[in-house]
């Protein structure tokens, strides 16, 4: 009888190993799915980011060529002290697998319209980089759906946006080209990209570093 | 009166007419800018410069050269152009000529104010003026707080005052106020230039006429185009059209409303001159509208030359050099920026 309890005992143990292992080799092979995920979403962003800087550059290029050299210059840039319209905040997760600060971006974000904290996200509005990017009120109240619900009502948050954009091309007039805005827009969805590339970097090194340990504890 | 230029104009203006002609020559062909376009590096484009007018300009210039540096070079060969052309000019044709720059002065009097508006030193605004719309006092500019100081201080002893009656104010100057200050200027010129012409008369007012008008109603569209989603009111865009030109007056009632860019073609597509320009875009497209404008231009500056005995030579030379200028300034972007297959986007040729 102590025999069959004792060889029913070992064989439990030898199942928990087993379990364990099992389970191990699932985490193992699962941060290496997620290492590779994320070197992929790494490369395609570099190569998104490469691309869209490349398209801000020529239409900066042709705004330069349809308003004149003389109205689009570095001389014209403002060196008068102004709050930043758009900040990136450094935020700590506190996830147990991925210890790791996240990098958030709050575009076109002033004290003075009360939305200070809110992540903008205006991709929708200009994805087509290949159409015009004129701007009129009538589109913008014709698209509430495509922005998510904020504090605010979509319209306000949308017009203020606008405005905040405006402002920022006014440097350089306040009846710019289509192509000017087009290349602000191109430059925008670079920073987003940029700051995307920032947090898929960190999640790729962490989990590097995961998998790194883990190899050196098998070979150990 | 119109048909007797040919028995008097040569003997204050043909050896000019000639210089000018011979000018026209030495634009650049169909077959260079093919050469351009197929450069590789910005060197590339020097050394095929060479060969043309601009190659003094640009010979002792060092690598690594930039797109600026080209495009100034290139605006220096312009300048001595006009230079030696407005020296030996005599009236009316000297004032035709200075007439033809006061867009550039336009242009240099509103970069200087804005950059001083922007803290920006004074000597590097003024290494980024058109050297053409240069005048004595233009540095005395960013000492002025509001228009009525910009004018008394400085402007009142210009070309440029005359322009100002229209937008005289106390208030400060701010880049809404400098925006419309910068197009009631231009309006208030092109109708001064107008008249000019029209008063001279003869082929010179016919053939100018067109071209005035026709930059006319092209500022009308871009203004119209550009005010799109601004805070620019309806009124306040219609007082920036000129009052003169093929939109005048009802085109402009209709731009003057209009709230996206196929309303604006919508307005064009009335007018046969304009039909051309608006059937080789596609609609809600506006980025080529530009390179539209300019073929028409351009078609239109060379047709300048099929008469003889006006002073349009001129205009439509200089117009022509400054799209050359233009034209290698694209090139130049789209080999520095390795975007050669863009190229094609907004170089127009002349011949």
């Amino acid at each position: 009888m102590e025999e069959q309890d004792q060889m029913q005992s070992s064989i439990e143990v030898e199942e928990l190993e087993e379990q364990q292992q099992r389970e191990g080799k699932r985490l193992e092979e699962e941060n290496v799915v997620r290492f590779l995920d994320s070197l992929d979403s790494y490369v395609t962003l570099l190569d998104s980011l490469s691309s869209t800087l490349r398209q801000g550059w020529l239409e900066l290029a042709s705004a330069r060529q349809s308003m004149g050299a003389s109205r689009i210059n570095g001389a014209l840039l403002d060196l008068k002290f102004h709050s930043a319209a758009t900040s990136l905040q450094v935020t700590h997760h506190d996830d147990e697998i991925l210890n790791q600060p996240h990098f958030t971006l709050c575009k076109w974000a002033s004290s003075k319209n009360g939305y200070g904290d809110e992540k903008l996200r205006e991709n929708k509005l200009q994805t087509n980089s290949d159409g015009p990017q004129l701007r009129h009120r009538s589109q913008f109240a014709g698209t509430p759906e495509k922005i998510p619900e904020t504090k605010g009502a979509p319209l306000i948050v949308d017009d203020q946006v606008q405005k905040e954009r405006t402002k920022s091309l006014s440097m350089f007039g306040t009846l710019v080209s289509p192509k000017l805005r087009a290349a602000q827009l191109s430059f925008e969805t670079a920073l987003e990209t940029l700051v995307e590339i920032a947090n898929v970097r960190l999640t790729m090194l962490s989990t590097s570093d995961q998998v790194r340990k883990e190899l050196e504890g098998t070979e150990g | 009166m119109y048909g007797f230029e040919a028995l008097t104009f040569n003997i204050h203006a043909g050896y000019l007419e000639a210089i000018v002609r011979g000018h026209r020559a030495g634009l650049l062909t169909a077959a260079d800018y093919n050469n351009l376009c197929q450069c590789e590096t910005l060197d590339d484009i020097k050394m095929h410069l060479s060969a043309t007018e601009y190659g003094p300009y640009l010979q002792n210039e060092p690598s690594p050269l930039h797109t600026t540096t080209i495009v100034e070079k290139c605006t220096l060969k312009l300048v001595d152009d006009y230079k030696h052309m407005l020296c030996q000019a005599t009236e009316p044709l000297s004032t035709f000529l200075e007439y033809i720059t006061y867009g550039h002065m336009i242009d240099n009097v509103v970069l200087i104010v804005t950059g001083t508006l922007h803290e920006r030193d004074v000597q590097e605004l003024l290494e980024k003026c058109h050297p053409l719309g240069m005048f004595d006092s233009i540095a005395t500019l960013a000492v002025a707080q509001n228009m009525r100081e910009l004018y008394r201080l400085v402007l009142v002893d210009t070309p440029l005052a005359p322009y100002f009656s229209e937008c005289i104010t106390s208030e400060d100057l701010d880049d809404m106020n400098i925006e419309i200050m910068r197009n009631t200027l231009y309006k208030a010129y092109l109708e001064d230039f107008y008249r000019f012409c029209q008063k001279l008369g003869g082929a010179t007012a016919e053939i100018m006429s067109d071209l005035l008008s026709f930059e006319a109603d092209r500022r009308a569209v871009n203004i119209s185009i550009n005010s799109i989603g601004t805070e620019l009111t309806r009124d306040d865009r219609k007082k920036l059209y000129s009052n003169f030109g093929l939109f005048y007056p009802y085109g402009h009632e209709e731009l003057a409303v209009c709230e996206d860019i196929d309303q604006v073609r919508g307005v064009m597509e009335k007018y046969p001159p304009y039909q051309s320009i608006f059937s080789k875009l596609s609609y809600g497209e506006s980025q080529m509208l530009d390179k539209a404008f300019y073929e028409e231009e351009v078609k239109r500056l060379c047709l300048a030359f099929e008469q003889q005995f006006h002073y349009g030579v001129f205009f439509a030379y200089m117009r022509l050099r400054e799209q050359e200028i233009r034209n290698l300034m694209w090139i130049s972007e789209c080999v520095a920026q390795n975007q050669k297959s863009r190229v094609h986007d907004s170089v127009v040729f002349i011949f």
